[in-house]
């Protein structure tokens, strides 16, 4: 296999238009004088399985050009644990702190060594932002334990 | 005399004390981003969509428009100070922007592309004025055998002109058009693809989509990286191009502007591919092609002209015929929507204050653009050394908060999260993002004409072949697909 990135990526596309074909039978493709709601994702499907082969095929035999080069991949998967970490604690510790401790975090991947610098732009960032969307400009943000201080 | 009449109309709109104040901002904005590396227009367009919500929907465009025109100004700064395009459109300014820099030339190129772009931007709003209102009669006429082969062809002209293989953007297009199915079918009301998840009903919304494939995949790829910001040292003084500049690069600027409207227009066509065009055309017809690429000023002009040109009359598929022809327009379409305003033919019967409002903003923003750009150029260079963790942490949050807005669900957070790690494989892997989120937000357009077409027919897919109108676009498209092919067959018959 000369292109390993178009193997795995041509094969996740079939499986997902595999997996669409096959929900869109279930859903009921119909006829064209009479299309039911699986007939235009069943055509989606197809044409994503037909797509991913020719990538697959032009992957194995060379003809694809690109060459992946991945860099220090350790700092976006560390961003991403963060992001993914918000995620789950962001309805309950609410915007401000979730934000606080995830720009801190964020702003320390980046190799921001200052803990001054640190805390002060987290600060900012996460009660200057809400000041800015949920008070000014009126979008909802989660409160979270903050409920308790009655915000 | 209508047009002057509509034209006063849009001004009247556009001169109202808020919508300067948010023409200005979007200048300030999209300059600000083209400036700095690793922040694109889309991403900026759809960081600031939750911003709109409760904003007027004439100064959310003339705010969202603003950014997308403002940023085609700023991009051009980093490439010929850093060597880096600030802004995709603007990669081929460095060949020669970069050059004239290291000549110790840094002001006049920084001059030249300025003015060149104010003098496209003007030239392309007025020609926009002149052809959209003829363009959105005649789509008018447009049944749904059209308005399929018409939105086929957009979708075929983003994977086209996107930079990398065109199967992959053919099959980022289907994908795109899969996740547009999820949620409940428009037609029949039955639920698709949505695994029991009651969050999915209403389908993955476009917001939280495009801030995962544009914002947080952006924000990663440039995490893989050490920052290098080498900025060149330089005077700024005597930013106006010589007189013999001038006489060297007028003509360049005037036919980067014309080409870059032309292109702009095309469903599909934009800032990037127009820039590249405009300076291959300069070389070719150029008495001393052996300067470019050494600090030639007509390789610096009519790029610049081109992609200004563009990124302005890119609107008009938008306004006229309800086709985004790339990422950036396509985010302007999610905020019309979102404010109830579905642009096609009828925008300019049903928002004529919206439709000329935002025309004659574009007027206003490029005065303001140039009063921005050239004067405030030491300004803009100092934004440089802002270092990238500031602005990464503020891009992550503001994804958060526009991802969170969208319906005050926590799930909408982590399916950005889940679509920027997409977008971030996708860009490593050579797959384009843009044809995906086009075919996203086109795909329930298509389904509709589809069906609609196919019924009319009694299921005969000949009415797509029978019709001109729509027979000419698929041809037009079919060419688009399979010319790579064909010259790919002629290439290896010369071979052999």
């Amino acid at each position: 296999m000369k292109n390993r990135i178009d193997a795995v990526g041509s094969l996740f596309l079939f499986l997902i238009g595999l997996g669409a074909a096959i929900g869109a039978i279930h859903l009921k493709v119909g006829s064209p004088t009479e299309p039911q709601p699986g007939f235009f994702p069943f055509l989606g499907g197809l044409s994503l399985i037909v797509f991913s082969t020719i990538i697959f095929l032009k992957g194995r035999t060379g003809q694809s050009q690109k060459k992946v080069v991945f860099g220090d991949v350790g700092r976006p998967a560390l961003l991403l644990v963060v992001m993914v970490v918000l995620v789950g604690v962001l309805d309950c510790l609410g915007y401000v702190i979730g934000t606080f401790i995830a720009s801190g975090l964020i702003l320390r991947i980046l190799n921001v060594k200052s803990w001054r610098v640190l805390l002060l732009t987290s600060l900012c960032l996460s009660i200057g932002t809400y000041i800015l969307f949920d008070k000014l400009l009126g979008i909802e943000l989660p409160v979270g334990i903050l409920v308790r201080l009655g915000l | 005399m209508d047009f002057l009449v509509n034209l006063i109309q849009g001004f009247s709109v556009a001169l109202s004390p808020w919508n300067l104040f948010f023409a200005a901002i979007g200048a300030v904005i999209g300059t600000a981003i083209g400036v700095l590396p690793g922040l694109g227009p889309p991403a900026t367009v759809a960081l600031l969509l939750p911003v709109t919500y409760k904003m007027d929907p004439a100064s959310a465009t003339i705010m969202l428009a603003g950014i997308f025109y403002g940023a085609m100004y700023g991009g051009s700064t980093t490439s010929i100070l850093l060597n880096i395009p600030g802004e995709a459109a603007s990669v081929v300014t460095c060949l020669d922007g970069y050059k004239m820099a290291r000549q110790g030339r840094a002001g006049p190129a920084l001059g030249i592309s300025a003015i060149g772009s104010f003098v496209a931007g003007t030239i392309s709003v007025f020609g926009m004025s002149l052809v959209a209102p003829s363009l959105a009669s005649f789509a008018l006429k447009f049944g749904p055998p059209e308005y399929f082969s018409l939105v086929l062809l957009g979708l075929m002209m983003a994977v086209y002109l996107s930079e990398e293989s065109i199967v992959k953007g053919l099959a980022m297009a289907a994908l795109g058009l899969l996740l547009g199915t999820v949620g409940i079918d428009p037609v029949h009301g039955a639920t698709r693809f949505t695994f029991g998840v009651s969050r999915l009903l209403d389908g993955f919304d476009f917001v939280v989509v495009a801030m995962g494939l544009f914002g947080i995949s952006e924000v990663l790829i440039n995490l893989e990286a050490p920052e290098i910001r080498d900025v060149f040292k330089t005077s700024f003084k005597g930013l106006l191009p010589t007189r013999e500049d001038w006489r060297r690069c007028w003509a360049s600027v005037l036919r980067g502007s014309f080409l870059g409207f032309f292109i702009g227009v095309l469903p599909g066509g934009g800032a990037i591919i127009s820039s590249f065009i405009s300076y291959a055309v300069e070389k070719r017809i150029s008495r001393h092609p052996e300067q470019f690429g050494k600090g030639a000023i007509e390789g610096v002009a009519a790029p610049e002209a081109a992609n200004n040109a563009a990124s302005t009359s890119s609107f008009i598929p938008l306004l006229t015929l309800g086709i985004p022809g790339n990422a950036t327009i396509a985010m302007i379409f999610v905020a019309l929507m979102i404010h109830g305003i579905r642009p096609g033919p009828l925008l300019l019967q049903e928002y004529p204050n919206l439709f000329w409002g935002v025309i004659a903003s574009m007027y206003i923003g490029n005065i303001m653009l140039l009063a921005l750009n050239l004067p405030l150029i030491g300004l803009w260079v100092r934004l440089l050394r802002v270092p990238y963790h500031f602005l990464a942490v503020v891009v992550v949050i503001i994804c958060v908060i526009g991802a969170y807005s969208v319906k005050s669900a926590v799930f909408d957070v982590g399916t950005m999260v889940a679509f920027g790690v997409m977008g971030y494989l996708m860009r490593k892997g050579g797959f384009p993002p843009a044809p995906l989120i086009l075919a996203m937000i086109l795909g329930p357009i298509l389904e509709r004409s589809v069906q609609q077409s196919l019924i009319s027919s009694g299921g005969n897919p000949s009415i797509f072949i029978e019709k001109p109108i729509s027979a000419a676009l698929l041809c037009v498209a079919a060419f688009l697909v399979f010319t790579p092919i064909l010259k790919r067959l002629w290439g290896r018959r010369g071979l052999t």
